[in-house]
């Protein structure tokens, strides 16, 4: 609208584009054009030593489960530290995969900046039970932008688990784009770990289509980076299509998280369920905005969406954007948010009982994120991801 | 039984007749079509406004000039031109009226139409209320229990305001609100624009530069007002736009319940009402604000109906205030409004109970806003929505605590029933928490009415447009529970009506 407007040094780092702001309605309260308060120029090609990369994989609580595993370092696709599937139904071709047009500023930065990429497709039929793991790592080296960009096709039938893991050092805007889809009855898990540096900036966008019949299992944890935005659309495209998505945020000091999420179903029977669990603590704040879409004659929709937050601290923050919207008559759709800090009652019940307060804290907390790490299906996964939920509480270090 | 009145309704009403549709044939002063400073000028002139109060007019007019509309509600209508109505009109008959027996038989008649015997009132006792005995009164005596004062606006001007005496025997100002500028000028310049300020948007603009009349209440400190304030209003002439500003005081430790009602002839053309209200709570006092909305929704195929634009905010100014808003909404082509509570006074309260129906073309676009800043304070929120035929509901509100609001509170309940697969429900709440010590719920949902109810109440021998409105009426009766007596009748026939041909 506004042609005169300055762009700020992180905008001609980036060739000019402009970045998403306070007065987009997505945007409300994640204002990228302030927050992002330094350039992170497009970055070239970086050698790392093998070793270097080995270190990095290792920090990962995933690392020692038996997986396959695909690795980025540095947004560049390296086939030799990649351990690929066993399985001859897995097909794994490196480069860009198209990306459907969007005007979407994160999915328009990675339209832009992508530099490497994959498409990893699943026979029909198959039933891959080793987990994938797409593991994409940054190393520490001047501030920049990685953008990388994978497809994913499951075909009928078939069934997968499929880890994202984004984990590094140093400060680096690193910017994914997936598009997952699932065909007729297939089935998949999928974890995201978020684990980036504490000095890096996450924009994440995410496709999912389902199929009839299909099944989704959908986790995210979001821990690292300081500042976070994930976009998610799952268009439920297939009758009797069953999504169930759920979200943890582990944040402090000043981390920002913010999640949008967007559930369309277009066909009747499907079913949706979003579960989102937000703990804050110090300055953080944390974002959740779901919107849940029922389209004209999506009936016998059964949609549900909750997100609830914790807030560990005075000063931290939650905000909310439960939306419904919905053009079909005969559904049962709902939402719920709920914020607040630690019920009083409950802690004092378990001091009352000789237990500790930074311990107390702890065992409530864990409560309260837990119902959302149960859509994790694979046990060793819950477990990893549980010993990271456990090991960001203990390191609260008792704030009281 | 309520309930049955609802069905014979239902049932007799044919579609798409609207009860209040029809025209007074009355001369009418206009102002020429379109809007500069001169029309302006022009308004306040007609008003006899003093100098300061023509300023605020220019001001939020430059203002008004510099906006754009508002384009993020969930309504669409093709674009208003603002420069072809007329924003001045007032029935040529009544210049200034001392009292009832001045004023032009015509416009006596309208209101009895419209079910608001005004002169009755001034002779008769009123219509006493249920369940409420004198214990309501204060200076006023027992024998003022129960009655209803109104105010009612036709087109751009304030007809006649009853009880008017009676009302000022207890200290309670209840008049005009062009009255007020000239009579309590200390008052209007104090509060005006205090809540609602000149710029706050386009329509509150717009409004504060032609606004052409409406209520101004002021109740004195620890005064209960003896009896329920209503106004009434009504758009008349045809390509004028409605500009009505009310203002609402309540001081220390007073009390004041306040009804509004609106309706408009049925036209072909769209009418533009841009409203403003502005209600101030200072320590312990408390306001409680219902509006019945009936303007013409337009015909089935959405041609006609009127625009209604509004601004409505409440400020709990002191410790311990309470402002409470009740809307039922069943008329207008397009509804956008939402009135809002600022929780400023420490431990103050804000409650928001809505009906909003949408059958037809019709578009509504409405909600509150909760804006906790004082420590203790509390909120409310119950919005229930129903949608049939074509139409679009959306609940969008927002509910935010400061930082400094320690230990803020609020409930948030919408729910939303659908009727027939043509319509949309939507809900868009915005919820800030800026302290830990918030707690916040919110909760939605959206169904249409089970066919196990259904079955349930036509296996008892109930025809499905009787059943309909049965539970329709279950549906929203936490709402209906929070309007004063004597509408709480009215309401659910207009329930009734407003679903008509929903169903089947």
């Amino acid at each position: 609208m506004n042609i005169a407007v300055n762009l700020t040094p992180a905008e001609l780092a980036l060739g000019g584009m402009m970045l998403p702001h306070a007065r987009m309605e997505d945007w409300r309260w994640t204002n990228l054009r302030t927050l992002i308060d330094r350039p992170y120029p497009p970055g070239g090609k970086i050698a790392v030593a093998a070793k270097e990369i080995a270190r990095l994989r290792d920090t990962s609580p995933l690392a020692r489960m038996p997986a396959a595993r695909l690795v980025f370092v540095n947004g560049a696709f390296s086939q030799g530290e990649s351990r690929f599937p066993a399985s001859g139904e897995v097909g794994i071709r490196p480069g860009l995969p198209r990306l459907s047009a969007s005007d979407e500023p994160v999915a328009s930065l990675n339209a832009n900046f992508a530099t490497d990429g994959l498409t990893l497709t699943i026979r029909s039929g198959a039933n891959i039970d080793t987990p994938i793991e797409l593991l994409f790592l940054a190393t520490d080296a001047d501030p920049r932008t990685i953008a990388t960009r994978v497809a994913v096709d499951i075909g009928a039938g078939a069934s997968a688990t499929l880890i994202e893991t984004f984990a590094g050092e140093g400060s680096y805007l690193a910017n994914s784009a997936v598009s997952i889809a699932l065909g007729e009855g297939a089935r998949l898990d999928r974890v995201t770990l978020e684990r980036q540096a504490p000095g890096a900036i996450h924009l994440a966008d995410r496709d999912v289509t389902l199929q009839g019949r299909a099944v989704l299992r959908d986790f995210t944890l979001t821990a690292g980076a300081k500042l976070n935005r994930q976009n998610a659309r799952y268009t439920l495209a297939g009758e009797h299509a069953d999504a169930r998505i759920a979200g943890a945020y582990l944040l402090g000091g000043r981390q920002h998280a913010d999640t949008r999420l967007v559930v369309r179903h277009a066909k009747p029977h499907c079913t949706s369920r979003e579960i989102f669990k937000c703990v804050m603590d110090d300055h953080a704040r944390g974002i959740f905005q779901g919107k849940v879409i029922v389209d004209p004659g999506a009936q016998k929709t059964d949609g549900k969406q909750s997100s609830h937050a914790l807030l560990l601290s005075e000063t931290a923050e939650f905000d909310a954007k439960p939306e419904l919207e919905i053009f079909a008559d005969d559904v049962v759709c709902g939402h719920g948010a709920t914020s607040g800090d630690l019920d009083h009652n409950h802690l004092f019940y378990l001091r009352s009982r000789g237990i500790p307060e930074r311990e107390a804290k702890a065992m409530l907390v864990a409560a309260f994120v837990e119902e959302a790490f149960e859509t994790i299906g694979n046990d060793h996964i819950r477990a990893a991801l549980g010993e990271i939920a456990t090991g960001w509480l203990a390191s609260r270090g008792g704030a009281s | 039984m309520a309930d049955t009145d609802t069905i014979e309704l239902v049932k007799d009403i044919d579609v798409d007749k609207y009860k209040y549709g029809f025209t007074t044939d009355i001369e009418s002063e206009l102002a020429p079509k379109g809007l500069n400073e001169s029309i302006v000028r022009f308004i306040s002139e007609k008003k006899r406004e003093p100098e300061w109060m023509l300023e605020w007019r220019l001001g939020a007019y430059r203002r008004w000039v510099e906006m754009t509309e508002p384009t993020w509600a969930r309504v669409h209508y093709p674009k208003i031109d603002f420069q072809d109505l007329h924003y001045y009109a007032a029935p040529k008959s009544m210049a200034a009226p001392k009292s009832l027996d001045e004023i032009d038989p015509k416009l006596l008649e309208t209101y009895a139409k419209l079910g608001i015997p005004l002169k009755e009132q001034e002779i008769l006792a009123g219509v006493r209320r249920q369940g409420e005995s004198s214990e309501l009164d204060s200076e006023g005596g027992g024998e003022t229990a129960g009655r209803v004062a109104i105010d009612a606006v036709f087109d751009s001007v304030s007809v006649v305001t009853t009880f008017k005496d009676e009302l000022a025997k207890a200290g309670v100002i209840f008049c005009s609100m062009s009255e007020a500028v000239r009579e309590h000028p200390e008052l209007v310049q104090k509060y005006l624009g205090s809540v609602v300020p000149q710029g706050d948007n386009f329509y509150a603009a717009l409004n504060s530069a032609v606004f052409s009349d409406g209520s101004f209440v002021y109740v004195p400190p620890n005064t209960r007002c003896p009896m329920e304030l209503s106004t009434y209003f009504r758009i008349n002439e045809r390509n004028t736009g409605q500009f009505e500003r009310t203002l609402i005081i309540a001081d220390r430790g007073a009390y004041v319940s306040y009804l509004e009602g609106c309706t408009a002839p049925t036209r072909d053309e769209n009418q533009l009402h841009a409203a403003v209200v502005e209600l101030i709570a200072l320590e312990d006092a408390e306001i409680k604000y219902s509006t019945v909305q009936n303007w013409y929704p337009g015909d089935k195929e959405g041609k006609g109906g009127v625009y209604n634009f509004v601004t409505k905010r409440g400020d709990c100014r002191g410790r311990n205030a309470k402002i409470s808003w009740t809307q039922v909404e069943t008329g207008s082509a397009i509804t956008w409004k939402y009135p809002s509570c600022i929780l400023r006074g420490d431990n103050s309260r804000g409650e928001f109970y809505s009906i909003a129906i949408s059958n037809g073309r019709q578009q509504v676009d409405s909600g509150t806003k909760m804006i906790h800043l004082g420590k203790n304070t509390s909120s409310r929120i119950i919005s229930k929505g129903i949608a049939a035929g074509r139409s679009d509901n959306t609940y969008r509100g927002l509910v935010t605590a400061h930082r400094k609001a320690t230990n803020a509170r609020n409930f948030t309940q919408c729910d939303s029933l659908l009727i027939g697969d043509k319509c949309g429900a939507h809900t868009v709440p915005y919820i800030e928490a800026k302290t830990s010590t918030a707690q916040f719920e919110h909760e939605a949902t959206t169904s249409k009415i089970s066919d196990d109810q259904l079955f349930y109440c036509m296996s008892r021998g109930l025809s499905e447009e009787e059943a309909v409105a049965l539970i329709v009426n279950g549906f929203v009766r936490d709402v209906l529970q929070q309007l004063p007596m004597e509408f709480m009748a009215e309401t659910q026939k207009l329930i009734g009506i407003s679903l008509e041909g929903s169903v089947g």
